[in-house]
């Protein structure tokens, strides 16, 4: 309120004004993003099939439900999985593609381009075009392998508990390249070239200069990406679902597919929001210091 | 959107009043929501509403059809696709549609333990007295009406009558020598030669479940019986037994021997299903669409295939079937109108116009002319019984369990004593829970 | 290229590596990092080439008559070339409709989602707001939460409000689901915006509104076009609520059209992969005119600290 004193008279009264400027914002945010989350809390205490006009409140019996139900093990541990890899691999090799694209020339936009396609790819699209990657007889995975004299590798990635998740996780990584990548990317481009070149003349090599310049340099940008990256890693379904359906058997399962499993399928509206709940909670807790960080800062 | 209306929330004091009526209400919305979760459909005014997933082909005729209704009866109905869907994911459609007051007046949905929970939680209609008006009865397959009766009542029309067996590429058999089997064991014969000349016997895929849960299910009937295949599907008998072993030890056979696609388990149904067509592998076990959907637009001649009932080695040869009908939902604002347009759908002129394969309707055989090996089914069908085929014998929940039983035993996971014991703990937690 | 010939007048046998003397290295390390360059140039190349190929894939697949990909199988090169898929799967996805629908939420719920994010932005970052932090929390804490858990309340709710299967009553879930990112991103810019400037004006007698109009939107335009893309990009592709929300024909969007290839029991891939190009080469070309204000957008994020 210290910049009151500077307004004119006759506006709306200072704490108003920037109430006016984030309501319209919050008044969809809580209408259509809390509101309905909240009332998904509601759901999950209840016994609702999704279907019927009657339910009854069932306490907490969904949520203990989940401990006995051996899927919900398997879908926990695949989600930890699937963040660690879809983590782990696209902020490495975002950030190697946006060190060697770095440069200026002529190749660089391009190339950029390239990897940065598949980001913009829809869903369903992916999930077809990886089918016919991993097709076991004469997908271009186990073709190319056979052509270059390793047979012996052909797999139904998609067919068996152990390869299964893995190949689901190669899509992922592709798609998800891309944005650490521009993140990396834009960060590069705003450490000081005179850095590097003091380093030069002290004779420093390029791999000298990567870990002592530009991978400190990009500690803010290692931050993000990590942060957005786990989040989004816990909202795993889309291509889980296209692509392996949870299965073979329920090796595939991740707590989104099997949330959806029980409140689309099974008509289990409640168990299932009930397992949504959890992996809300859980997500939430892992945002929480980077929220709280970007909070601070500012 | 303006601040003037929102002074409340710049009070200091007011944010935990917010709050704690953002936390309290909920619960009441919820339950009011869902009180009325079964909303009423649109007027009759904007005409009905038929929600089905045919494919683009299908729905073009099938409005072609409608129009000429409208013309006719001034009935107007809108037809809503889910194309692709499937019955993995088309009851969810249904169910959200429902849900969210956008009921459509008529639907299409399969039979068995995928339409009931529709019919459970009182979303449709009693067709009784449209069964008797328009005598549907009579003319209707008896298999087909069965598959639509619910709990005793009619609470759906039937609209096709699906028969399982085998579609084969006759050249690949001929040429490996394999003539076409009339027991398992030369079935097995038939796996052997067809393998030796090269190719891969059955196109099955496994992913979803339901696919490869066609080479079981026979195998069970093999094994099994009639008598103990249907008693095993309702759980009046133990799954833990001999005969079930034996099914399972065969599954895991043919996965061994090679006589199923390699990796089938990765294999979208697609995909398995037209690979005799295109000369990949000697057959696949599926239904009278095959002929339409990929036979027909492959160009290849038509003597190159071939289809036939399964033999099971028992005094009744039965096979695998499953109905699709037609379900009127029962907020719809014009019941009588909605039972027009199913008559109309089942009046045989129309079940040809519309190029259906495997038409409920009695007098609506397959085109001996236009789908030759369909029409073969009529005759088939004449000697051989339906028994309900699996997934739609358990509920989703259930019938996933028991396909990830299966899956396992393809990968060597679970022995066939295991995955006996599985399916009985599976079955019975059902059985114990209704 | 200059630089390699430059040092070669010794016919030098490789150039022994880490040379520390002064004036001979210089040369040799030239030439060095010169290969170096084509080396990585070629690797890079090689790499987008592999990364690339399920594209080329793709594309393959759209321009060969389904009975070829069919009797050939996914990976082989084709007998014949077509163009015909196109129209078919033009007309097939009823792509027609459902590129009309689609642009209409990228003219429509893109600019207002952003624009009322930046709102929301500004006043968390530049204007006093009460209970600034907390709500900041609160909407960035939103991108947390899967969208599947909102459906059915979801439903419920616009159906009361009779919105649902429409493309308006798709926005306000849209535009919801999109902000915390896009709040995240605006208030991080925004505070970089130099507080002099805006004081300056404030004494010069301009007003929030009209400072936030005059000076932080145009200050921004690289941020607020970066995130318009990111937004873009999503809502071309959201399949989830549409296909819960949007149910008859007139209403389907791109992703949705896409679906309609796939019939109950069979797949016209070549059709599909036809409808993919389709619907992805408006959005991949918008991408490449504009991922220069992207890169801007976030390297001025990034530098201004």
């Amino acid at each position: 309120m210290t910049t009151s004193t500077l307004r004119p008279p006759g506006r709306l009264r200072p704490s108003l004004l920037p109430l006016a400027f984030a309501a319209p914002a919050l008044l969809l945010y809580l209408g259509f993003l809390v509101w309905p989350a909240l009332q998904a809390l509601w759901i999950s205490l209840t016994d609702w099939d999704g279907l019927s006009d009657t339910q009854s409140f069932v306490g907490l019996a969904n949520y203990r439900a989940m401990l006995d139900d051996p899927v919900v093990g398997i879908a926990a541990w695949n989600n930890v999985l699937w963040s660690l890899v879809t983590i782990a691999l696209p902020m490495a090799l975002g950030l190697l593609f946006a060190v060697v694209l770095n440069r200026k020339s002529r190749t660089s936009p391009i190339l950029r381009t390239i990897f940065y396609a598949p980001a913009v790819l829809p869903l369903v699209s992916i999930a077809s075009i990886w089918a016919w990657m991993y097709d076991p007889s004469d997908g271009a995975i186990n073709t190319v392998l056979g052509a270059v004299g390793l047979s012996g590798f052909e797999q139904s990635w998609l067919g068996q508990d152990s390869t299964a998740l893995w190949s689901v996780m190669v899509p992922a990584v592709w798609v998800r390249t891309g944005f650490p990548m521009l993140l990396y990317l834009a960060a590069l481009q705003s450490i000081p070239d005179e850095l590097y070149e003091a380093a030069s003349v002290d004779g420093a090599t390029r791999w000298q200069q990567f870990t002592r310049i530009t991978f400190p340099s990009l500690r803010d940008t290692h931050y993000i990406v990590l942060a957005l990256s786990l989040i989004e890693s816990f909202k795993v379904f889309d291509l889980v679902y296209a692509m392996t359906y949870g299965g073979p058997g329920y090796s595939t399962q991740v707590m989104g597919t099997w949330m959806y499993a029980n409140v689309f399928q099974y008509f289990e509206a409640g168990y299932g929001t009930a397992i949504a709940v959890v992996i809300t909670i859980v997500a939430i807790a892992a945002g929480i210091p980077y929220v709280r960080s970007q909070v601070k800062s500012s | 959107m303006d601040a003037t209306r929102h002074p409340d929330l710049s009070g200091h004091g007011s944010r935990r009043r917010f709050l704690t009526g953002a936390l309290a209400l909920p619960g009441a919305a919820a339950l009011s929501s869902c009180a009325s979760g079964i909303g009423t459909s649109s007027a009759a005014t904007d005409g009905l509403t038929l929600l089905n997933y045919d494919d683009i082909d299908s729905a073009t005729l099938l409005r072609e059809q409608l129009a000429e209704l409208e013309t006719d009866t001034g009935v107007r109905t809108t037809l809503d696709t889910v194309p692709g869907s499937g019955a993995a994911q088309f009851p969810d459609k249904l169910r959200t549609r429902i849900l969210g007051g956008n009921a459509p007046d008529l639907w299409q949905i399969w039979g068995g333990q995928i339409g009931q929970p529709f019919v459970d939680a009182g979303l449709t209609m009693d067709l009784a007295p449209y069964y008797e008006s328009y005598v549907w009865e009579e003319r209707l397959g008896a298999a087909g009406i069965d598959g639509m009766t619910f709990h005793g009542a009619r609470h759906g029309a039937p609209l096709n009558v699906a028969s399982l067996g085998a579609w084969c590429n006759a050249r690949i058999f001929e040429e490996a020598g394999a003539a076409v089997p009339t027991t398992y064991d030369e079935l097995e014969e038939a796996n052997e030669l067809i393998l030796a000349s090269g190719i891969t016997p059955g196109g099955f895929g496994g992913k979803y479940g339901w696919h490869i849960m066609r080479l079981y299910e026979y195998l069970l009937e093999v094994t099994a019986g009639p008598e103990l295949h249907d008693a095993l599907l309702v759980g009046e008998e133990s799954w833990d037994q001999q005969a079930v072993m034996e099914s399972f030890d065969l599954f895991q056979a043919w996965n061994a021997r090679g006589w199923i696609t390699p990796g089938a388990l990765g294999v979208a149904p697609p995909d398995a299903e037209q690979s005799f067509v295109q000369g990949t592998s000697a057959f696949t076990i599926s239904g009278p669409w095959i002929e339409s959907q990929y036979i027909v637009p492959s160009g290849k001649p038509r003597e190159e295939f071939g289809t036939f009932l399964l033999p099971t080695g028992h005094e009744a040869v039965r096979h695998s079937g499953f109905v699709e009908g037609l379900m009127i939902s029962s907020t719809s604002g014009a019941p009588d109108d909605a039972a027009a347009v199913i008559d109309h759908i089942l009046q045989p002129e129309v079940q040809r116009e519309l190029q259906n394969s495997q038409s409920a309707v009695l007098a609506a055989p397959p085109d001996p002319d236009e789908f030759p090996l369909s029409a073969q089914w009529t005759q088939i069908r004449e000697e051989s019984e339906i028994y309900t085929i699996q997934d739609q014998a358990f509920p989703k929940a259930v019938a996933d369990s028991y396909f990830a039983v299966q899956s396992k035993v393809l990968q060597g996971n679970l022995s066939s004593a295991e995955a006996a014991r599985d399916m009985q703990q599976i079955v019975k937690d059902w059985t114990d829970q209704r | 290229m200059t630089a390699q010939t430059a040092g070669s007048p010794v016919p030098a046998a490789p150039v022994p590596s880490r040379a520390p003397g002064e004036g001979r290295a210089r040369p040799a390390r030239d030439s060095r990092r010169s290969l170096a360059r084509i080396g990585t140039t070629l690797g890079a190349s090689i790499g987008a080439l592999i990364w690339i190929s399920p594209l080329i894939l793709l594309v393959i697949s759209a321009v060969r008559p389904l009975s070829d990909f069919l009797s050939n199988g996914p990976v082989s090169w084709p007998q014949e070339l077509t163009l015909a898929n196109f129209p078919e799967a033009w007309e097939a996805g009823r792509f027609g409709t459902a590129y009309l629908n689609s642009a209409f939420l990228l003219l429509v719920k893109v600019p207002l989602g952003v624009f009322v994010a930046s709102l929301l932005a500004y006043a968390l970052s530049k204007l006093e707001m009460p209970f600034r932090n907390a709500i900041l929390f609160t909407v960035v804490l939103g991108m947390t939460i899967p969208i599947y858990i909102a459906i059915v309340p979801l439903f419920t709710m616009l159906r009361g409000v009779g919105m649902t299967d429409s493309i308006l009553g798709i926005i306000p879930p849209y535009v919801a689901f999109g902000l915390p990112l896009q709040v995240l991103i605006l208030q991080a810019f925004f505070r970089r915006v130099p507080d002099e400037l805006l004081e300056a004006a404030r004494i010069d007698g301009a007003g929030d509104v009209r400072i936030f109009f005059r000076m932080v939107l145009p200050l921004s335009v690289p941020a607020l076009v970066t995130v318009a893309i990111l937004d873009g990009v999503a809502t071309w592709n959201e399949l989830f609520l549409a296909l819960s929300l949007l149910s008859s024909e007139e209403n389907q969007t791109i992703p949705l059209g896409l679906l309609n290839f796939q019939g109950q029991f069979a797949t016209n891939y070549t059709g599909l992969a036809a409808g993919i190009l389709i619907a992805v080469v408006p959005i991949l070309v918008l991408y490449m005119l504009l991922q220069k204000y992207i890169v801007g957008g976030l390297t001025a994020g990034a530098t201004k600290g």
